[in-house]
């Protein structure tokens, strides 16, 4: 049994070390080209067909054990695992985070003309229906919120002088 | 290797298991029976989780409310109170709710605190709404932080106390201990804190100035909602979520596990929205700026200056934090002036310190006593 959790270790590790060095080549053809692929199926592809190849080499060379489903967790773990790393590798170069932080760019350029629209519309049905407007409810809570905090100091300042008071005292 | 390779090698692959069960011996054939229980016990508990979900009763610690402001808390907790010194306990602002820390009973960081006999108080920033787009990180240090510091002192009738900053809790204590030098901090200890940016890995990564325009998503969004939080950190370990439930699946059959596994998973999909000004703050000064580091922050017009802390110093720091590496989280130890401080790199991710089995065992007790020696 030690024997066959030994060579299943020797050949996951094998494979991890092929998928790390795939991830790492990935992306450094990404960091050569920081333009993002348009076609997310044809980005992911070579991935998704380098771990088919590798599941296919373990299942030939895994040996056959009793605990059926112990050997698959440790497998689906360890795939999971080096997935995980290889994702890391390539979230980790700065043609990612240039690709992402562009994609919110964008999000926010669409968003910000859409979010006013729809809180002028909002806001003019409710002003119309003589309800009052979120801006109307979150100005009020910011009013209590300035009244807190002018009670704190109050309290701050009633606080020092009783202190000072005490070590008059003492 | 195509396709058709596949099939034949999972074949040969399942003709092996065939002859396995063909020559079965005793010992096998009782796992197989085993797991086929297991398998049973697997589909009774999923059958119950989805049709009859039980909500997870967290936070079970008994505490009273002794302050506050806006949305923050400050509580206090029941305990025996052995130690002279009580605990401020500082955790996140934002992304998550702070029942982590009081998970349920047996799994509980504060029950392990206050069992340990420490007078435990828990700062609660809360739930943010639009109305608290203006609070910023310095208003938590100036306005609330010294304020909830001394509710410690006059309700614990205590000299002095110890501040404990998780997360992004450890960068807000320490710029207030910096900056409050008249609070009698006794002594203070940093959990996966992070505190040199320039270490802070994919996230400082991800949130540096060449990619992401904090001022303009700020002005346009007015906050960060929960579900870019949430978005933020499903991206930084994307398969996170498949191993999870895998995990689910493989001890479905054990209940103490799916009791475990319900409080957690409530909470880690429980997201809360950064407030606007906080959040620029928090990108533009901290991950972006570094200053906090480089000792350049003014709050409240005193310097904030890590040097300056003097009180002993605890870091936990764990080996496989994504959010907060170790790196960055050490970095406190050659920052402060302290004569007496630690730090521990322990095993695990980030919520491993707080939560889950080895929590209990590597964590809690290394802090609770290097905290009880000195309080």
């Amino acid at each position: 049994m030690t024997d066959v959790s030994a060579a299943s270790q020797q050949l996951f590790d094998l494979w991890k070390k092929q998928l790390e060095e795939g991830a790492a080549s990935w992306a450094r053809s990404l960091g050569q080209n920081p333009t993002p692929t348009p076609d997310p199926l044809s980005f992911w592809k070579p991935a998704m067909e380098h771990g088919l190849q590798t599941w296919a080499r373990i299942f030939a060379t895994t040996p056959v054990t009793p605990d059926l489903m112990g050997q698959w967790k440790q497998f689906l773990d360890q795939s999971i695992e080096a997935w995980s790393k290889a994702l890391s590798q390539v979230m980790s170069t700065e043609a990612y985070a240039q690709a992402m932080g562009k994609a919110l760019e964008q999000w926010v350029t669409a968003a910000a003309p859409a979010r006013k629209q729809t809180d002028q519309a909002l806001e003019g049905t409710l002003q119309a229906l003589n309800i009052p407007t979120r801006a109307q409810v979150t100005g009020l809570a910011r009013q209590l919120m300035d009244l807190e905090e002018r009670i704190d100091r109050l309290d701050d300042g009633i606080s020092a002088i009783l202190r000072r008071l005490e070590g008059g005292k003492a | 290797m195509g396709q058709e390779r596949f099939a034949d090698i999972a074949d040969r692959f399942a003709n092996g298991y065939a002859d396995l069960a063909a020559s079965a011996s005793p010992e096998t054939i009782k796992r197989w029976q085993e797991e086929l229980e297991r398998g049973f016990k697997r589909m009774t508990n999923l059958a119950q989780m989805v049709q009859h979900p039980v909500e997870p009763r967290t936070g079970q610690t008994p505490r009273e409310e002794v302050y506050r402001k806006g949305k923050a808390r400050l509580y206090r907790y029941a305990s025996r109170r052995a130690h002279k010194t009580p605990l401020l306990f500082v955790p996140n602002l934002g992304i998550s709710r702070p029942y982590i820390f009081d998970l349920l009973p047996g799994g509980s960081f504060i029950e392990h605190m206050t069992k340990q006999g420490f007078d435990f108080y828990l700062l609660d920033w809360g739930v943010f709404g639009p109305e608290d787009n203006e609070l910023s990180f310095e208003d938590c240090v100036v306005k609330i932080l010294p304020r909830a510091a001394r509710k410690v002192l006059e309700s614990s009738g205590a000299e002095s106390l110890s501040v404990l900053g998780y997360c992004m809790g450890a960068p807000l204590s320490a710029s207030f201990i910096a900056s409050h030098p008249e609070i009698p901090v006794k002594n203070f200890i940093n959990m996966a804190g992070p505190i040199d940016f320039s270490k802070v890995g994919l996230f400082g990564l991800w949130l540096d100035r060449r990619f992401f325009d904090v001022d303009r998503f700020i002005d346009t969004m007015g906050s960060l909602p929960a579900d870019m939080v949430k978005a933020g950190f499903k991206l930084l370990r994307p398969t996170m979520d498949l191993s999870t439930n895998l995990n689910l699946w493989w001890n479905l059959w054990n209940d103490k596990y799916v009791e475990g596994f319900n409080a957690l998973n409530k909470w880690a999909n429980e997201y809360v929205a950064f407030p606007g000004e906080f959040f620029r703050q928090w990108v533009r000064d901290f991950y972006q700026g570094n200053k906090l580091y480089r000792g350049e922050l003014v709050f409240g017009g005193r310097p904030v200056k890590l040097s300056s802390i003097q009180a002993p110093l605890f870091v936990v720091g764990a080996k496989e934090d994504y959010i907060a590496p170790p790196a960055c989280v050490r970095a406190l130890i050659d920052a402060v002036s302290s004569r007496d401080k630690d730090y521990v790199e322990l095993p695990g991710g980030h919520i491993s310190l707080i939560a889950g089995r080895g929590a209990s065992t590597h964590c809690w007790p290394r802090v609770s006593s290097w905290l009880a020696e000195r309080s």
